[in-house]
């Protein structure tokens, strides 16, 4: 039996999570590359930006979709999963923003290994979604993205502590608590699409 | 470090470090007062706030490295808060801060307490009760002089190494005349690394110095400067080496000629004032 006994519709929607996924991959790698080399790329925050306006109009499409066409897909399922995946983007573009908007002027080695981590969850969301579409197996991808939220939080916990410190900068503490935390809820959001799939695979059975 | 509650307002950067981390004074004075006597620092507080001075009250001595990193110019103390290790904690401070005016404001003190903490390094001593604006006066007077016999102070003359010529006078490098265009903190970064004459200094040293603060581990401000002040060196002077990456450490500043061999010259030579 199907997994998700995709119909017409279905499909549609399964494509636009697909789409999304992809979305999601691009935005989480692009991350990784402007603090990988911050300053030297600020630019790629414009790009950021764009995966988000894009991440918005791939939401709509399947609000639209659920809507119009209706769906096989439990519509609390869709909607979560959808909202899941939009987060991911939003935090993402949140963080690029905060480094523009804080007037961050070096990155820090947790910002980049927080981004890495986000990255690799990004693509394990993309896989997830492509192998939903074509009913395949997702577990592999659920379990990496588990065991990258746990690695994202172990470095955020750690990476938080040493900015309390003494005698450091309060701007310093100010202004990278936050962009640690939108790391870490971009990765979080990883999680959560992982276990609204998690989710759909149970009420197959 | 402890702080007690009227800790004043956040201190901004006002000035250029020497090598010694003590700021040469030209904004507001930075001051530091350990003390418990609330109606003394509250007044003290009130008045040198009015003159823009930024203040920060302590009620428990900071650690040396703290103070550094508070980029003061001057210091008052009360002895009798810090009970025996008070010497101790003077000697120590008066060392390791060499170019931070000190001035001991305590309670009724013998004559050989008063020369003891002068010898150990105090640059002046006021005994309780005193008048604010008497201990107002006194601190300008310190830090007055502490600015004439600073070194590295914007009378210094420019250092020459290789191609490059660094005016802390003018906040500025050149080449062949022309200036480089550094902003200030990039300045600060090469006259820190310039002054240090060959040595290697750690990031954890050089953010400390030029950021004013202790460095967080993980923070590559250090590292992002250093590419900055680099890229803006090799423009104008591209067959020279001034900075060179001693991994996992930190850098150091010596300039090597074209042929990749060391400069003849010092690594980094002061001129007489006025060069």
């Amino acid at each position: 039996m199907s997994m998700l006994r995709p119909t017409s519709n279905g499909s549609g929607l399964l494509a636009l999570f697909e789409e999304s996924g992809r979305n999601v991959e691009r935005t989480g790698s692009l991350l990784r590359d402007l603090l990988d080399d911050f300053p030297e790329h600020s630019s790629l925050a414009r790009d950021i930006l764009i995966c988000e306006q894009e991440g918005d109009r791939i939401t709509h499409d399947i609000i639209h979709e659920m809507t119009i066409n209706g769906s096989k897909l439990d519509q609390r399922d869709a909607y979560e999963l959808a909202r899941a995946l939009d987060d991911v983007v939003d935090y993402a573009e949140e963080t690029a923003d905060s480094l523009e908007l804080y007037g961050v002027e070096a990155p820090m080695e947790q910002a980049q290994e927080l981004a890495a981590v986000l990255a690799d969850a990004s693509v394990s969301v993309a896989e997830a979604l492509a192998h939903l579409r074509a009913d395949e197996d997702v577990s592999t991808q659920l379990i990496e993205i588990h065991r990258l939220e746990n690695e994202g939080d172990r470095i955020s916990r750690e990476a938080i502590a040493s900015l309390f410190k003494s005698g450091t900068d309060p701007m310093v503490v100010i202004r990278w608590k936050d962009i640690f935390e939108s790391l870490e809820q971009a990765i979080d959001s990883c999680e959560t699409v992982a276990h609204v799939i998690e989710g759909m695979r149970l009420k197959r059975r | 470090m402890q702080e007690s509650q009227s800790v004043a307002t956040p201190f901004a950067p006002a000035s250029v470090p020497n090598v010694t981390g003590v700021r040469v004074q030209q904004g507001p004075i930075r001051l530091a007062v350990i003390d418990t006597d609330s109606g003394f620092v509250r007044v003290l507080g009130k008045r040198v706030g009015e003159m823009g001075w930024q203040h920060r009250i302590l009620t428990a001595p900071p650690r040396p490295e703290d103070l550094l990193s508070m980029r003061l110019h001057a210091l008052i103390v009360d002895l009798a808060l810090l009970g025996p290790n008070g010497w101790e904690f003077l000697e120590h401070v008066c060392e390791s801060v060499p170019g931070l005016g000190v001035i001991v404001c305590t309670g009724n003190s013998s004559v050989a307490q008063r020369v003891r903490g002068l010898r150990i390094g105090a640059d002046d001593w006021i005994t309780k009760p005193c008048h604010p604006q008497e201990v107002i006066a006194r601190v300008e007077a310190v830090v007055r002089r502490r600015k004439r016999s600073v070194p590295g102070s914007t009378e210094d003359g420019p250092l020459l190494a290789g191609e490059l010529e660094i005016r802390a006078d003018q906040f500025q490098a050149f080449v062949g005349g022309q200036s480089i265009d550094l902003t200030r903190r990039e300045f600060e970064l090469l006259h820190l690394l310039a002054k240090a004459r060959g040595r290697v200094l750690e990031r954890d040293e050089i953010y400390q110095h030029v950021w004013g603060y202790a460095m967080v581990h993980g923070d590559r401000s250090v590292d992002v400067f250093v590419r900055k002040v680099r890229q803006k060196i090799e423009r104008f002077s591209p067959d020279w080496t001034y900075i060179h990456t001693h991994f996992g450490i930190g850098y150091r500043f010596e300039p090597e000629a074209p042929d990749d061999e060391p400069a003849a010259e010092p690594a980094a030579e002061e001129l007489p004032s006025g060069a």
